[in-house]
Formats: C-alpha cells, structure tokens, sequence
C-alpha cells in the first residue's frame, strides 16, 4: 500500500464527490427544511464553520505528516486506542455506506424501476462496490480524477438549464426561518462535510500536509459552490411550499428544463451523473471500510474482508421499512451526530497524540 | 490397371458376398517419458542427442543451456556434432561440403539450402579458400583467423568459438566455415532469402504522409526505420525468442531519450519468455504484456515506419520481430490508440476535428444499440413526441422485443464482416455491400426489424470500422453485447454500472510501467498531443508519463525565424514606398 501515492487533484475530486453525493439527494431540501427560504445562507454558515474546524485540524496534523488518523490514535493511545478510533470510524462508514445505498436505491426505484424491487436495484450497486474494492483504490482515485469534472459540468448543465426559471422573490422573506434556525439549529449541519474523514486516513498516500490542507480546503470550497448553488437555484425556481415537498430536487430540477420542442424530459441523462456519483460514493466508501478494518485490527490483506462486508451492508441497508423511515433515519440520526467522527473524535485523537510527543520529548531530553 | 469383370463374375461376387479386409487406421502413441522412446524431441543443437524434457518449474529452456560448451579441434567430431544437430541424413535441406586446403588441410562448410547465396558462397568462401598454396599459411588453431583475415571474400564474418552459436548461424542462413585442428568456426553473412517488396501500408492507409509499410524482414524494417531516423543513438538490440523456432526480435530505441528501465523491462520479459514457437508480433505482444485478461489492448501495432519513428522520438521503443510486417510499441496510453498516424501530417486544427470524429465513432460502436434499447425499453419519455410516434409506427409490426432485433441484426452484421474478411478480395467486399444491403432491406419487408433499427446497427458499424486502431475496434465490438445485456436488464442504470466498472478497470491498467489512463488520470504535467493534438510548435516536451532522459522536444521558441528578422523586410503598416 505504501507505493499508492495520487494526487492532489484525483484527492480534491473524490472529495468533491463524497461531499456534493448529497446535492444528488434530499440536500436542498433538507436546507429550506431547517432555515426556510435562507437554506443557502444555512449553507454558507455551514461552510464557514467547516473551513474553521478543518484549517484547526490541519495545523494539528502538521505535527504527523504521512500518518493517518489510526497511526496517530497509536500514538496517541497506542493499539488500544487505535481498535477504538479504528472500530468507530469502521461503524460510522458502515452505517454510511448502507443508508447511502438505501437512499440511492430508493430513489432510482422512483424515478425509473417501479416494477423492480429494492433489493434487485441494491444488488447491482453493491456489484459496482465490490469490482471497485477488488480493482483498489489507484483506480478508484483515478476513476474520480475523470468523473467528477463530468459530474460537476452534468450539474452546473442542470443549473444553466433550470435558470431561465429563476425568480429571486421565491428567495423571501431572506432570512427564511430565522436567525436561530440558522445558526442555531444549523449548526449540526457541519455533517453536510463529514467525508472530509478520509482526508485524515488518506493522509498517508496524498503526500506533503500542504498537499492536505490544499487539497481539504479545495475539496470543501468547491463542493461548497455546487451545493450553495444547487440550494439558491433550487429555492429560486420553487416557490417555498413546494421545495418542501420534493424528494429529489436536482431531479426535480431536471424534470423541469425544456429547450425548445424537442429536447424535453431530460430526467434520464441525469441519471448518468447520479448513478456514477453513487457508485463512486459507496465504492470508496466501502473501500475505507475494508482498508480502516485491515488496519485497525493489524490484518495482512484487506480482499478477504470485502464479501463478507458487502453482506453485511446489503442487510443493514435493507432494514428500513420504507424510503420514509431512511429519510427519518438520515435526518434525524445519521445528519444530526454524525459530525462527531468527523470533527471532535479526530481533534481530540491530535490534541492528545500531540502531548504524548511532547512527553515523550521532554522525558528524552530530562 | 484392374481388369474389369464380365456381368456373371460381378453377379457372383455380389452372391457371395465377403467383407473387404479393412485396413488398419493410424493412432499416435503415446510417448512414454521415461523410456527414451520420445522420438526426436526438442532441439538439441549441441547434439546431446537424446530428448530433453523439463518439467515445470525447471527453469527457462534454452538451446544453448544444453550441448557442448567448446568447439572440439577435430573435424570429424565437429563432423558428427553438424549432422547430428540438423538430423542429417534425413534432413535434405544441410548442405555439408567437404574439400582440402592445399591439399593436406581437411575443411567442410555447412549451410541451409535456401537460405543462402550459393554464388557468394561459391565465389567468395570456397574458390579463395580452395587457391590457398600449402606455403601460404601455418596449420594448426590460427589457421581459422588467417582465413577470416586474408582469405574469406566477404565483409560480414564472425569466428565462433561456440557450437551453439554456430547452429544458430546456419539456421539464420549463415554460412559455417570449420578448418581441421581450429577450436572455432568462421560464421559468413551469406544470408539470402525470398522476401517481399516495401509495399503500401495495407491496414493504417492514410492520404497525406509517406506511403511504406514494414515488410515481414527484420532487417529491412530497421533499414526503414533508419533511414527515417537517422541518428547515433538510435539502437536496435536482436535478442531470440522460441524454444524451437528461435526467431530473431528487434528492441528499437533511442539511447538518450528513453528512460532505460523500460527497455530493461522489455529485454527482461521477452527474455524470459519459455514457449516453442513464437511466431508474429501477435504472440509476442501477448506474451510480453501488462494486462493479459483485459480486452483492451495496451500496446500499439503500426505498419507504418513514420510512426514507429515518431513514437521511438518521443522515448518509446518499438518491438519488431522476423516475420512480421508490425512494429509492436511500448509503453502507451489510451490516448496514442486513437491517433491515427495522419494526424501527424495535417495541420492541427484537421486533426483535431479527425479525433473529435474517432472520439464519436468510439461512442457510437460501443454505445448506440445499448441506448437504443435503453430508451426505448426503460426510458421512454425522453424520446420526443414526434420522434416517438415515427418509432412505433415503424415498430409496430414487429413482432421481436427490442433487444432480440439488436441482437439478430448484430450478429447478422458480424457474419457478414467474418465472411467478408474470409472472402479473397473483391468478393469479399462485394459480399459485405450485398449482405448488408440484402439482409437489412429483407428484414425490414418482412417485419423482422424495424427500420430505425437498421439505422442505429448502421451507424454501429461504421464507428466501428472508424476505430483506427484494430485490437481497439475487436475490444469495442464485444464490448457493445456487454453494453446491450446490461442497458437490456438496466437501462441507463446498467450501462453507466458497466460503464463505471470500465472505466476502473481500465484506469487500473498500465502499459509496462505507465497508467493508461495518463494524462487525465492520474493528471501529469499538461501534453500537447494526448487527445487534442496542438500545434506542432507548442510540443515542446515529451510525455511526462514516460520520465524520458531528456524531457524536451524542441527549443523553447523552434521557430526561431519568428524573432528574426528577414534580410528585406518591412514592419506592418510601413509604407513600403
């Protein structure tokens, strides 16, 4: 593993995917949920304050450039504390991975596959996953490096498409639900960038922290202009009791551009986009799965790991009854707690690997 | 001639009926390993003798391994060794001449029938050889160097000290010269052989750009090449591949451009290789590459001498082997699969709009009936109103689901072009017009497609063919059944699956060394010629990819006259009176 070094661009654009795989679902809406007709100053609140935790993080990292998170919880704790950082951040993409494959699959039944049931549509994602953690994870960054420009350039066509139906009075009143709403309530939405988690174990292939920092901090600042632009549009082009309603809204937004006679109900394009920001979302997703395993509990090979794993997402995933109690389930749960793993676990893995060093030092230099 | 019958006989016979003896019918026997009874078996230049069979893991074969290590001092030993390892008596083709130096030397010459120029053989070894006086040289083991110095009337001549060396030499065409009391052979170039002309390209034909192609001798494809490329540097390394055929392969390079560990790597695996007979650049290429399951080629064959220099220009090395007409290069990306060698000859912005074409022909020949049926199956209402209505009209009298009508006019389209290729020439392509022309125009009146069908398989063939790359095109023929079983069960969701378990599998490629996906994934420094070809003049590094030696093409400014200014010349906008 060692010798897989990528890029800070393939670094950025996986980033940028993991990040905005929530624009493809209920993102927007779940923003005017909270802030009302202000759900885009909710998410430039939200990126500020993710900015502010990650530039910390980062400074805090500087001490341990090439070690991810679980190196680091050695450190700081030593192979006890590396079982336990290691076993949370495994629960944690777990339960990700399999709400994400719910949602999406959920979704793609709505929109094109009625008669298909559920576990059929699973099933063919969870085949996606397994091939991509097979092929590993140079492909699966390189395969990020040539998607998501198109994936991005497929949502800004969507945005360009939907614009002639923009009408800024949909934007009012502009503080929507009001100031406590927003930054109150709004603040568990930092989870919006929780996959900035695996900056922090691909730490050790990206390279130099600089390369960490640059590469978190472009990650988050362009999946932040997609998702502010995908909320403001969103908002815009729909009055306020209707953007409350729909399930998908790109979808929604995609269903609504029509140029000219012929070119209409272009819905099933989008689908190329979403499908593939999917696949890459749970694909690295269940790669971590598998290498933070391997790592965690000192394991020669990660491709044992992968079918049993792949089992185990496609049952908990189907556990919800319906699409409602996984909607439930992410904003109420998975959106609300979240944040935890991302941010307070791993500065608090640095802060105290930090004094271990500087014990470890000062006892030397006694 | 058998004496015919009369009727009575004949009828009598018929009577008395008798089976006819049956002659007995020919098996091959088994061969017992152990017995000796193995027959020939392998080669066995030395002359051991006997077969010499090795198991698995035994290590690499090798026609030189076995056999004696030194030339023996005796002619008749050296005698027994030529005749024993070309199987003489029975093989006719060893030409074994024997004669006398001035009368008290004994000396023999040993050659294959064929391969050799008998006249230069007999004009330039044997008469300077037999006008030798008996005062003119000293017996005894110089004897074989004052031949090859004073004697022998040709320029290429080699002593061999080697016995394996010298059964390589004659089954090369040389011709082995053996003095008795000498401890080594005089290897004559006497090679000559029937050979076919440098004729036009037959597969990369191209309208503007040099009109030669490689022909199936090793020698004259590196004179082809050198006289495109002519430099110090550029060096052409022969190694032997073949258990038993033994072939002869040339690594082309540039000494000071390309990065020597890939032709460390290259020399490495073909060096290793351990099978009979490699016969064509076809074997070797699969033999030596990267990615042996993967349906997509990660080396590039060419015709074309230009593009093996051009390629070998930019710190490749090009692979070509006795026999074969095609120059294998290495390392490659995806991208140099869709260049075709004219782009090299227009200017930029023509070959650009040709690989924006071969771009959309590679779209079309691997996705277009999968589409078809995606939309028409799953996704209907993307389809507009119009066009819909003009599909179920045409439509509806047939009475197949989509997928079967696809797949019938696929593989009708299939046979033909198999057929057509197997045809000898002009039949062969009046056969594909007339097939295609009949079998659409037949299916459509009967119903059994509809006619936008005949459309879409239409388009499909003709990206096809505008692949320019052959190994790509066969790689994207059975890539689109993949592409329709998947749209068939899935629709859009299944062909981008596909298409994403594709595009992982192939960015996990690499072509000896570099990812095939470079430079879009992983991003290296930009390049001037990767899919969109700039201007010559702005290609001024070589593709990072490959860490060549030195990394630039051209002068920051190639075009130098540009800064200059003319003997008579004038500013814009001067008045020139």
């Amino acid at each position: 593993m060692s010798r897989i070094r990528f890029g800070k661009y393939e670094t950025i654009c996986l980033l940028v995917n993991l990040i905005s795989t929530q624009t493809f679902l209920g993102f927007p809406r779940t923003m005017v949920e909270i802030a009302g007709t202000a759900g885009w100053i909710l998410v430039i609140y939200v990126y500020v304050l993710t900015l502010i935790l990650f530039l910390f993080i980062s400074k805090l990292y500087s001490h341990f450039e090439g070690k991810d998170l679980l190196d680091i919880a050695e450190i700081a704790g030593g192979g006890v504390a590396r079982v336990v950082v290691g076993s949370i951040i495994v629960a944690y993409l777990v339960f990700a991975v399999s709400i994400i494959l719910r949602e999406f699959s959920e979704n793609m039944k709505v929109i094109s596959y009625d008669a298909s049931p559920v576990s059929y549509i699973s099933l063919f994602f969870l085949s996606g996953m397994v091939i991509s953690a097979y092929i590993g994870l140079e492909a699966l960054m390189r395969y990020s490096g040539i998607a998501v420009p198109i994936i991005v350039t497929g949502l800004i066509a969507i945005f360009i498409g939907v614009s002639p139906f923009i009408d800024l009075e949909n934007l009012m009143p502009i503080l929507g639900n009001g100031l406590y709403d927003i930054f109150v309530k709004g603040v568990l939405r930092v989870s919006t960038f929780s996959p900035l988690i695996i900056l922090y174990l691909f730490n050790p292939f990206i390279g130099s922290n600089r390369n960490f920092r640059q590469a978190g901090v472009y990650g988050i600042s362009i999946a932040f202009v997609l998702m502010l632009l995908c909320t403001s549009i969103y908002l815009s082009v729909y009055p306020y009791p209707f953007s409350l309603q729909s399930f998908l809204p790109v979808h929604t937004m995609a269903r609504t551009i029509s140029l000219g006679r012929f070119f209409q109900r272009l819905e099933s394009v989008f689908m190329f986009i979403w499908v593939t920001n999917a696949l890459i979302y749970l694909s690295s997703g269940f790669f971590l799965i598998n290498y933070v395993f391997k790592k965690t509990f000192n394991l020669v090979y990660y491709k044992p790991l992968i079918i049993p794993f792949a089992i185990i997402i496609l049952s908990i995933s189907l556990l919800p009854d319906n699409l409602m109690s996984v909607l439930k389930l992410v904003n109420d749960y998975f959106r609300s707690y979240v944040w935890i793993t991302t941010f307070p676990i791993p500065i608090l893995v640095l802060i105290a690997a930090r004094y271990r060093v500087r014990g470890k030092k000062g006892v030397k230099a006694r | 001639m058998k004496k015919k019958d009369n009727f009575l006989a004949a009828f009598f016979k018929k009577l008395a009926y008798k089976k006819k003896p049956k002659a007995k019918s020919f098996y091959i026997p088994e061969i017992n390993e152990h017995s000796g009874n193995a027959g020939a078996g392998p080669q066995d230049p030395a002359g051991g003798g006997g077969a010499k069979k090795e198991g698995k893991g035994q290590g690499k074969r090798s026609q030189k391994a076995s056999g004696a290590a030194a030339v023996s001092t005796d002619i008749n030993e050296n005698l027994e060794f030529i005749s024993q390892s070309f199987n003489l008596p029975e093989n006719a083709d060893i030409i074994i001449r024997q004669f006398t130096i001035a009368g008290e030397v004994r000396a023999f010459m040993a050659y294959i029938d064929g391969l050799v120029n008998k006249q230069l053989v007999s004009i330039s070894i044997l008469r300077p050889v037999l006008s030798l006086k008996s005062g003119d040289f000293e017996r005894g083991k110089k004897l074989i160097d004052f031949i090859i110095n004073n004697v022998i009337e040709i320029s290429g001549v080699k002593k061999s000290a080697n016995p394996s060396d010298a059964i390589y030499g004659i089954l090369a065409g040389k011709t082995a010269l053996y003095v008795d009391g000498c401890d080594s052979y005089a290897l004559c170039e006497t090679q000559m052989f029937e050979k076919r002309a440098v004729e036009t390209p037959r597969v990369e034909n191209i309208v503007r750009g040099p009109q030669e192609g490689f022909t199936e001798d090793l020698k004259t494809n590196v004179a082809l090449l050198r006289r495109i490329f002519r430099n110090k540097n550029l060096v052409s390394e022969y190694l032997n591949v073949g258990y038993r055929n033994n072939i002869q392969c040339a690594v082309v390079y540039v000494k000071d451009i390309i990065n020597p560990a890939i032709v460390k790597e290259i020399k490495r695996r073909i060096n290793s290789i351990d099978v009979d007979a490699v016969i064509g650049d076809g074997v070797l290429g699969q033999l030596i590459e990267d990615e042996a399951w993967s349906l997509v080629p990660t080396m590039l064959t060419t015709e074309r001498p230009d593009r093996t220099a051009y390629c070998i220009a930019e710190g490749r090395a090009a692979i070509i082997m006795e026999g074969s007409p095609f120059a294998i290069i290495v390392p490659v990306t995806l991208f140099s699969l869709l260049h075709s060698p004219e782009d090299f000859f227009l200017k930029w912005p023509f070959a650009i709009l040709l690989r924006f074409i071969r771009l959309l022909s590679l779209f079309l020949a691997a996705l277009l009936p999968a589409l078809y049926i995606a939309i028409t199956t799953f996704h209907r209402e993307m389809i507009p109103t119009d066009l819909l209505i003009s599909i179920i009209k045409a439509k509806e009298n047939v009475p197949f689901p989509t997928v079967l009508e696809i797949l019938l006019m696929e593989v009708s389209f299939e046979l033909i072009r198999e057929a057509g290729v197997r045809m000898p020439g002009i039949v062969g392509q009046t056969l594909g017009i007339i097939g295609a022309l009949i079998l659409g125009q037949a299916a459509v009146q009967a119903n059994v497609v509809s006619p936008v069908l005949i459309i879409i398989i239409a388009a499909t063939g003709l990206g096809n063919f505008a692949i320019p790359n052959f190994d790509l095109a066969f790689a994207v023929r059975i890539l689109r059944f993949i592409f329709i079983f998947a749209s068939a069960v899935l629709g859009f969701y299944g062909i981008t699956l596909v298409l994403v378990a594709l595009t992982g599998a192939i960015a996990s490629m690499k072509s000896f060394g570099v990812p095939f996906l470079s430079t879009a994934a992983p991003r290296v420094r930009k390049s001037f010629d990767s899919f969109i070809m700039w201007p010559i003049w702005k290609q001024e590094m070589r593709p990072d990819v490959l860490n060549p030696l030195d990394t630039r093409k051209q002068a920051p400014i190639s075009r130098k006259w540009t800064k200059e200014d003319p003997d008579s010349g004038y500013r814009k906008g001067e008045d020139d009176a």
